[in-house]
């Protein structure tokens, strides 16, 4: 008798399977797709019964029987055995413990699943103890899904104990795979099929924002983490009865629930969560153990006004929505709406009830399941299982390790349970705000605990102290301008005059003085006479447009302004006028003068801009601002010895500690020039030059102030500086401590209507992440709230607000603004208030805040406050405009732009020239863009992200020709720099989308390129290339391109020139900051890769390359000595370089490498690939890559240090992603020659993953001594500040050794 | 006590949330929110109060209450 021929069946996959097999091909390494669970069964059992089961129900079950997937010209095909062929091995084994039976289950289930090979299973059996045994199934989700396992658990439990008893086994009762094959087939050719992609694309035609509780999105790993628990059997019954009164299914109280954590953490109204659902009902599906379940989209809104009830009906009838539209995949929805080529998610976390308790036993004995990975985790899944054990629902919370740590797990799951308990003892007839998601712990934490700043300060004014400190050290420099210095005495005298003045004109405790006077002596004796008087100052930027200072001296109503000139006011506000200029006070006291000043009274008054469109003037008391001064004391320490940099304007409240905590303390105010705070050089030579120890700079401005080449010689005499005015980046507070190392970086916060400053934070370089805004200040106390005005606990995102003693008593004259955002503190004393402040924030686990944005349209640009509101009044009210729109974009990293938009037929650049009349600079839009109508979204809401980026044209073709070089050389750089097609000579810089950031860069390749010394300054007031090129010095040099051969740092000079060769990326312009540090007496040139500015092909050998770089040499150089050196690579080549030299007979006589090493000691690593050409860009500008994923995030990141190389252009860019790995392949390839001398040798110390470089690899290349010298640092920080320093000095010694 | 066609009914409307006169009896109860907890709290009360025998996959292969009439003893 033969057997009978056994034959494969071959069928396509269905929709569902298709989806597991990508994303098994997309990660063909991953076990992520391994679907296990294992049964614990008590009692006996004969293992070799158990194998005859499993085998006669794998015969049944074609999923058991799916050997192998391929990939075919027609698609994936799966290859089902013939029933007859069926084999399912089962390992039996004896461990001794349930523990390290597990331990083989994980091992197991971290192996990944080839499926073109098989098999797609794995059965396991052990015994645990004498009747106890552990039986563990592991299969592919491509063939099995939650509900199949139960289908095949049953039915192996039914066919075992047929066997058990000796009997037959009942008919097999399930489906085929084939018929879940034509079903599918049929559904998706269906009308049904269409009506449901219709559905699901008009359900998320806007693509809400999928939410996530760890704040980002991750791709898929490979495993999970996982943190089980137990919900009480009080609380499960409570809930199921809860469920039962709003005629509700317990699953669907559970999705609510899920739905109002996941709302209340990520702050989203809209919610959407995924649900996996079996996707059996009223099909085929249903007695076929294979691959159905699909996971689908529910949408709600979250309110706090709505019920808990409420919501319960609403996951009840969105559900009834969601089967009507059930067989529709996921994997489609999201390809139908965009999102799968955005890698971006359509839900939250997973809700993944499993209501089916395997009530099974084999033969008697009854078995347990236990779950053991229910398929990729790509964010949070909550698995609920109700299992009939009488412990109440199990709930597992499986984690995305790329986004949640196992402390994240428990957090989230210990406060959902906690939830889940409150809701099951309370109304649900009560709004969702009465339910906090901190538990009681977290609440106390962030409530109490981080706001323990109490502390006792004696009732003071602002101005009291400074009168006690004059009187202690008259004598002592109070303030320097110029060339003018005041003492304490000289101060006081002037001040007390024009306070007795200013009295004599109604100045008192209670009234408002106006101050518009530039940045001067006069200033600051005006705003301390002010005080002095016991008036509130205002200060009036005298830069502001005239109709916005008449708009404040009606709205404040002072007693009177004090000025410098006569013209510096408006006419006819009816304010009286105290003008300085001429103004004779020698009658009047110079003693302090009398005044009933309380803590209570105000002491200044400043505006921010206001939503509506009407600035707010913020009126701050003394109490307040004395808290904080004395907490700055007190933190800092200002001594005699101190001297702060005021260079704030009066307007910006951050002013107002750097007039007054000098003077506080005994130090002295050193006062910058008008205008002096937009230029970074100016600032750093006066920083210099006064010794200043204590400065303030918005982030902006100190990116710009580290990037200017100035900033180190700044380390010497300054102590510490404060950045606040807003967020301040981790890559700016690096830059700083490379730039100031030994100088304090303070991070501090606070709105206009808290007193300046509300928390603070010391900058750690060795900190990694966002740089927090701190711990609360003296006597004040933070809360970070939900939308149910209820404590977030530490990492969820909240409202910040604010209370304590440094609150201002509201908005002048504007009784119902003040309600409401001054509104009653419930966790305060009674009658306490809290400030809402609009920015978005969250607790870290060590008590500090960090900073996440805006909660509404409020912005940030370069540190000054913006409402849009009042930028979309202004543009509103211009005739011809319909609508507008106002909104700041960032198109380019790092670049941010203000751009307004309208709708009408008014021209959009009249526009922008009038809105210029009314506003202050800061909030006059770079751009204003006409449109035929604003973009919508299908809610019919204005969409902002599809509103066009301005396109800022030059004058282009119809442009004058540029006269001259330096003309043509700036037009050029103009065009480069703003990203312009083309710029003509008279086209103004700040006219095409020029910010003061760009400007910044414009100067340092101006610098670079054309060797010419200006400041920003110069730009600001000569913005053309024209106008430009007039400015610079007649006999600059023509321009040279930064991307040829031959880089010419320096030309000038006696000395034989040093030719320095470039790194893997191909650019020398690392070498600059050598050419400063040798002096102007020696020339340096960089040479650089073929090919960065041209299409020429890259050189074959590094043989060849050197040759070629020979020529560009002995071009400059006819004949020696040859001085080489190089970095990286080009130190290789500068070997090679001084070997063809010495071929020619030219004498070599100085070879120096910077971190270089010879190419056999390379030959046998692998190559880097393309991806490390953004790890060498990064390295030449002194970064080493940590979390830049793409070339956008090395940008930024370039940007935001203010690297000249963020200006790098994508062609350039993307010939470096070529020519790195020519480098490597090259370096690989050569074989070095002898060079006939010595070599000067720099090695980066540091210790480095290939701790197998050595500089002695040389001594076989060169005939001569090898000195080296060690760094402390790694490769890429070589040609950094102190390293470059020490490299110079050494150069500088040897090549005075060798003469000229 | 055998089960009557408007026993069912009433008894879906119930877990429904509805009322028994918006329940038809001869279409796909899934589109009118049925689904498996559901059927599973269905089947056992009725199993508990009327002894009847069919199972889970009886009821979710054709959830109509036509179609469930037969198999609950109710036709």
């Amino acid at each position: 008798m033969t057997a009978p021929p056994v034959t494969e069946t071959v069928l396509p996959l269905t929709a569902a399977q298709s989806g597991m097999w990508y994303a098994q091909a997309l990660d063909p390494l991953s076990p992520a797709q391994n679907t296990a669970e294992y049964l614990e069964i008590d009692g006996p059992l004969d293992p070799a019964l158990f194998a005859e089961a499993l085998r006669r129900v794998a015969a049944e079950a074609d999923a058991l029987r799916v050997v192998r997937v391929e990939d075919t010209p027609d698609g994936p095909r799966q290859y089902v055995a013939h029933p007859d062929a069926a084999e399912v091995p089962l390992t039996v084994r004896e461990p001794d413990t349930v523990a390290e039976a597990e331990a083989w289950m994980r091992a197991d289930l971290a192996a990944p699943c080839d499926l073109a090979a098989g098999p797609l299973f794995r059965h396991a059996l052990f015994r645990v103890g004498e009747d106890r045994w552990l039986w563990y199934q592991r299969i592919h989700h491509l063939v099995i899904d939650g509900f199949g396992h139960s289908l095949l658990v049953r039915r192996t439990a039914e066919v075992y104990a047929a066997l058990a008893r000796g009997e037959r086994p009942g008919p097999r009762t399930f489906g085929r795979l084939a018929d879940l094959v034509a079903d599918d087939a049929a559904y998706r050719s269906s009308q049904a099929f269409a009506a449901d992609r219709e559905h699901w694309t008009r359900a998320f035609a806007d693509r809400p924002q999928a939410p996530r509780l760890a704040g980002r999105g991750a791709l898929p790993s490979h495993t999970f983490r996982r943190r089980t628990a137990h919900l009480s059997p009080e609380t499960t019954q409570g809930l199921r009865d809860l469920a039962a009164r709003l005629r509700a299914t317990w699953p669907d109280v559970l999705i609510a629930a899920q739905a109002l954590y996941t709302s209340r953490v990520t702050a989203q109204p809209d919610v959407v969560l995924g649900l996996p659902m079996m996707g059996r009902m009223g099909s085929v599906a249903l007695r076929v153990p294979g691959m159905v379940m699909n996971v689908l989209p529910l949408r709600l809104a979250v309110t706090p006004e709505a019920t808990f009830a409420e919501l319960v009906r609403q996951v009840v009838l969105g559900i009834r929505e969601v089967r009507r539209h059930q067989r529709y995949r996921y994997e489609d929805i999201r390809r139908d709406l965009g999102l799968l080529g955005e890698s971006r998610g359509l839900v939250g976390p997973l809700v993944n009830v499993m209501p089916f308790d395997y009530a099974v036993d084999f033969a008697g004995a009854p078995a347990r399941a236990h779950n053991l990975s229910a398929g990729p985790v790509d964010d949070l899944t909550v698995n609920i299982y109700d299992r009939a054990d009488g412990r109440g629902l199990r709930i597992d919370h499986d984690g995305n390790p790329a986004l949640y740590e196992d402390e994240d797990l428990a957090a989230h799951q210990e406060r959902f349970l906690h939830l889940l308990d409150r809701l099951a003892g309370t109304d649900p007839r009560l709004p969702l705000a009465a339910h906090p998601v901190a538990t009681p712990a977290e609440r106390e934490l962030v409530l109490e605990e981080f706001n323990r700043t109490e502390r006792a300060v004696p009732p003071t004014t602002l101005v009291g102290p400074i009168e006690a400190q004059a009187a202690r050290t008259p004598d002592a420099p109070a303030l320097v301008y110029r060339d003018t210095t005041l003492t304490y005495a000289e101060l006081t005298a002037r001040a007390n005059r024009l306070a007795w003045h200013l009295r004599s004109l109604g100045a008192r405790p209670g009234a408002v003085v106006a101050v518009s006077v530039p940045r001067s002596v006069e200033l600051v004796v005006a705003l301390l006479a002010v005080v002095k008087a016991g008036a509130a100052y205002l200060p009036l930027d005298p830069d502001y447009p005239a109709q916005r200072l008449a708009y404040m001296l009606g709205d404040a109503a002072p007693v009177c302004a004090v000025t410098d000139r006569a013209d510096r006011l408006p006419d006819g506000t009816g304010t009286p006028l105290v003008v300085l200029d001429g103004l004779d006070l020698s009658d009047r006291p110079w003693t302090d003068p009398a005044r009933a000043l309380t803590p209570a009274h105000p002491a200044y008054v400043i505006y921010t801009s206001g939503s509506t469109g009407r600035p707010k003037g913020v009126v701050v008391p003394h109490r307040a601002i004395d808290n904080r001064l004395r907490w700055m004391q007190h933190a800092y320490g200002l001594t005699a010895g101190d001297r702060v940099l005021q260079k704030t304007p009066s307007s910006f409240d951050v002013s107002v500690w750097e007039f007054f905590w000098p003077l506080r303390e005994g130090a002295t105010l050193v006062v910058a020039e008008p205008g002096g705070h937009k230029d970074p050089v100016y600032l750093a030579r006066l920083i210099r030059e006064q010794s200043v120890t204590t400065c303030h700079f918005v982030p902006s401005m100190l990116q710009m102030f580290l990037a200017g080449p100035d900033a180190a010689d700044c380390a010497a005499p300054l102590r510490r500086v404060f950045a606040s005015g807003e967020a301040l980046p981790r890559e700016t507070a690096q830059a700083f401590a490379r730039a100031l190392p030994g100088v304090e970086l303070h991070n501090l916060y606070g709105p206009t209507e808290a007193a300046v400053d509300v928390t603070y934070h010391a900058c750690d370089p060795a900190d990694p992440g966002p740089v927090p805004i701190g711990r609360p200040v003296w006597n004040t106390r933070l809360y970070v709230l939900d939308a149910a005005l209820q404590p977030c606990p530490p990492g969820v995102p909240g409202e910040l607000y604010l209370a304590g003693v440094q609150l201002a008593d509201g908005y002048l004259g504007r009784a119902e603004l003040t309600a409401t955002r001054f509104v009653a503190d419930p966790f305060g004393p009674a009658g306490a208030r809290m400030y809402r402040t609009g920015d978005l924030a969250r607790w870290t686990a060590r008590g500090e805040v960090e900073y996440l944005g805006r909660t509404d349209h409020q912005v940030k640009l370069r540190g000054q406050r913006i409402e849009l509101g009042e930028i979309e009044a202004a543009l509103a009210a211009r005739e011809g405009v319909d609508g507008a729109c106002a909104l700041v974009r960032e198109d380019r990293p790092g670049e941010q732009l203000l751009v307004g938009y309208v709708t009408g037929d008014a021209d959009p650049a009249a526009v922008r020239a009038a809105v210029a009349r009314e506003l202050p600079e800061h909030m006059v839009p770079a751009a204003v863009v006409a449109l035929d109508a604003f973009p919508l979204s299908p809610n019919g809401k204005l969409d902002r992200r599809e509103l066009p980026a301005p396109v800022f044209a030059g004058s282009g073709d119809g442009a004058r020709q540029p006269s001259g070089p330096v003309e043509e050389a700036l037009t050029r750089l103009f065009a480069e720099v703003l990203g312009v097609g083309r710029t003509g000579p008279d086209d103004a810089f700040f006219d095409l989308g020029g910010t003061s950031l760009l400007a910044v860069r414009l100067v340092g390749r101006i610098r670079a390129e054309l060797g010419a010394e200006l400041t920003i300054g110069t730009l600001f007031e000569a913005s053309t290339p024209a106008g430009l090129a007039a400015r610079l010095d007649a006999t600059g040099r023509a321009a040279e391109d930064a991307l040829d051969v031959v880089l010419p740092l320096r030309t000038a000079g006696g000395r034989p020139p040093l030719f320095a060769i470039h790194p893997a990326g191909g650019i020398a312009w690392c070498y600059g900051g050598l050419s400063a540090r040798l002096g102007p007496d020696q020339p340096l040139y960089g040479i650089q890769a073929r090919g960065l500015n041209s299409d020429e092909p890259l050189p074959r050998a590094l043989a060849e390359q050197a040759a070629e770089y020979v020529r560009h040499i002995r071009a400059v150089r006819p004949h020696g000595p040859y001085r080489l050196l190089g970095w990286s690579v080009g130190g290789v080549l500068a070997q090679i370089v001084a070997v063809l030299l010495q071929d020619a007979g030219e004498e070599v006589d100085l070879l120096a490498m910077l971190d270089s090493f010879p190419a056999e000691q390379w030959r046998e690593r692998p190559a880097p690939e393309e991806g490390d050409a953004l790890t060498a860009v990064l390295r030449m500008a002194g970064f080493e890559r940590t979390h830049e994923r793409t070339r956008e995030d090395v940008m930024a990141t370039l940007s935001r240090a203010g690297s000249p190389l963020a200006g790098l252009t994508d062609r350039t860019l993307s010939r470096i992603v070529d020519i790195v790995p020519n480098h490597a392949r090259m370096m690989r390839e050569h074989h070095h020659r002898v060079y006939d001398g010595d070599l000067l040798f720099f090695t980066a110390a540091a210790p480095r993953a290939q701790h197998w470089l050595h500089h002695g690899a040389w001594r076989a290349h060169v005939t001569g001594p090898i000195v080296n010298h060690d760094l402390d640092c790694v490769h890429s920080q070589l040609l950094l500040d102190r390293q470059l320093d020490e490299i110079a000095a050494v150069l500088t010694a040897r090549l005075k050794e060798l003469g000229a | 006590m055998a089960l009557t066609l408007e026993r069912i009914r009433a008894d879906v409307a119930d877990c429904l949330g509805e009322d028994p006169a918006d329940i038809p009896v001869d279409e796909n109860l899934v589109d009118h929110g049925l689904d498996s907890v559901r059927i599973m709290a269905l089947l056992e009360r009725w199993r508990r109060e009327h002894g009847i025998a069919a199972d889970f996959a009886d009821l979710a292969e054709r959830p109509a209450i036509e179609a469930w009439a037969p198999l609950l003893g109710a036709a």
